[in-house]
């Protein structure tokens, strides 16, 4: 029995750790040693906290001059849950004689817990600086041996570059794509029926009726694919509906040639070629996408 | 009518690329042009005033750079001092560069003469424009180095204004323990 009240009690003493506010701490720096004159040096600590129990951010050294020789750069805190990972870049500016060693200075984080607050303290870290030149300085024609200027940057033309490639190749595509909806290609024939049509129609006068109506016929056959008469006019719109907008103007142009090839006595004015010209300059604006 | 909204879209958008395209073409010609310049200041020519003040800040730094070349400290720093909040973070730690070499080039040449009190703010100013290059670019090396000579040009001075630091006292005594030590050793 009181072997047993003893073991009770033991384990109840293993068990005070459980209440510690800090469940892990740990600083991690680099290497303590090789530093110069002007070196930026890490420091992150990691701390993680019971729930409940949250980081002071005030209390964290704040970003400047911490003293003669030492600058605090960046201070930045993650939090994921309950850990907290603190990241601080000094900056030394001193001019040892030899190698010599230096202290980060230490500090206490404050963590709180409700009204109550608790104090982690980071310890100071020592490391060693070393000098950049000779203790006996060698001497140039002005004095002192410094570097010389740093010699100024060219412009940067790869923005400019990247643009105007890029703005020509988009261009050179729009126009490719206009080209063909144009038929500027004489391999796509088809985008071209109603240009050459028209081309050829511009030379013609009201005398040249016949041939005239001959040419939009044609046209418009080796648009269907095959001789187009108006009473196919249906199954023509079923396959090219673009060309339902000019259903009036194509059904006067059948109407007309029938009446021109088929009736006798029939007297071409200029206005009949005009309209003429006109259903092919219509067509020739669907061909190429225009309208 | 969505086929006349497509079509035109089509040829508005050649020809915003097409203007793009010269927009381009004239900001590539001119940052050759400007290239030009910044190449005949290094190798020692002025050119016309007018095209740097109305250039880019790197035309100024080069500007600086010739005048630095030819001992014209007052132009220099005047040319510098309007291009220190210019340009990105490199090139404001070049500026800040430059503008150290430029101090301290002048301390060494009065400390050299032994005008002291003239010698010792110029080194002042040359060590805060190396603290600050160093703080936006912390790996460059001549401006590591040109700050430890700055620091160590006159280091009675240095040492005099630090009484509270804890290794100030340790220093002073390097200082004179050190140049007899070599000789000493077995």
């Amino acid at each position: 029995m009181r072997i047993l009240l003893i073991m009770v009690l033991s384990l109840l003493g293993c068990s005070g750790s459980i209440d510690e506010p800090v469940s892990y701490f740990n600083v991690e720096t680099p290497r303590p040693f090789g530093y110069v004159n002007g070196d930026e040096i890490p420091q992150r600590i990691i701390i993680e906290t019971r729930s409940g129990i949250s980081l002071q951010p005030g209390s964290l050294p704040a970003k400047g001059q911490i003293n003669r020789w030492l600058n605090l750069n960046r201070v930045t805190v993650k939090q994921s849950g309950q850990r907290y990972q603190i990241d601080l870049l000094y900056q030394v500016f001193y001019a040892p004689l030899e190698v010599k060693s230096l202290t980060l200075p230490g500090f206490t984080v404050q963590l709180s817990q409700g009204e109550k607050s608790i104090g982690q303290s980071i310890p100071a870290w020592t490391f060693t600086l070393s000098p950049l030149r000779e203790l006996v300085v060698r001497q140039s024609e002005q004095g002192e041996y410094m570097r010389p200027d740093s010699p100024p940057p060219l412009l940067a033309n790869t923005q400019a570059l990247y643009g105007l490639a890029a703005s020509l190749s988009i261009a050179v595509l729009i126009a490719a794509y206009l080209g063909y909806l144009y038929g500027c290609y004489p391999n796509m024939p088809r985008r071209t029926v109603f240009k050459r049509a028209l081309r050829k129609l511009a030379g013609l006068s009201k005398a040249d009726m016949e041939q005239a109506l001959t040419l939009v016929h044609q046209a418009l056959n080796s648009l269907n694919g095959q001789p187009l008469f108006s009473n196919q006019l249906g199954d023509f719109y079923r396959r090219n509906p673009q060309y339902l907008q000019i259903n009036a103007q194509l059904a006067w142009f059948f109407n007309y040639s029938n009446r021109y090839f088929f009736s006798d006595g029939m007297t071409v004015v200029a206005q009949d070629l005009q309209q003429l010209k006109e259903l092919c300059e219509q067509c020739r604006k669907i061909e190429r996408g225009s309208r | 009518m969505i086929r006349t909204i497509r079509h035109i879209t089509l040829w508005s958008a050649l020809a915003a690329s097409l203007a793009a395209f010269v927009y381009n073409a004239g900001a590539l010609y001119g940052i050759h042009h400007d290239n030009d310049l910044i190449r005949q200041l290094i190798s020692g020519k002025d050119v016309a005033v007018n095209k740097v003040i109305s250039g880019e800040p790197e035309l100024r730094l080069a500007r600086a750079f010739y005048f630095k070349q030819k001992h014209r400290y007052d132009e220099a720093l005047s040319t510098l001092s309007l291009i220190m909040d210019k340009g990105g973070r490199n090139f404001q730690a070049k500026a800040r560069y430059n503008l150290g070499n430029l101090y301290l080039e002048q301390a060494i040449q009065q400390a050299k003469a032994m005008n002291i009190n003239e010698a010792m703010p110029l080194a002042g100013l040359a060590k805060q424009a190396y603290r600050q290059s160093l703080a936006l670019n912390s790996r460059d090396w001549d401006a590591k180095y040109n700050l430890e000579v700055a620091m160590r040009l006159l280091p009675e001075m240095d040492r005099v204004d630090m009484p509270d630091d804890e290794p100030t006292k340790q220093k002073s005594q390097l200082w004179t323990t050190v140049p007899g030590f070599p000789r000493g050793l077995p």
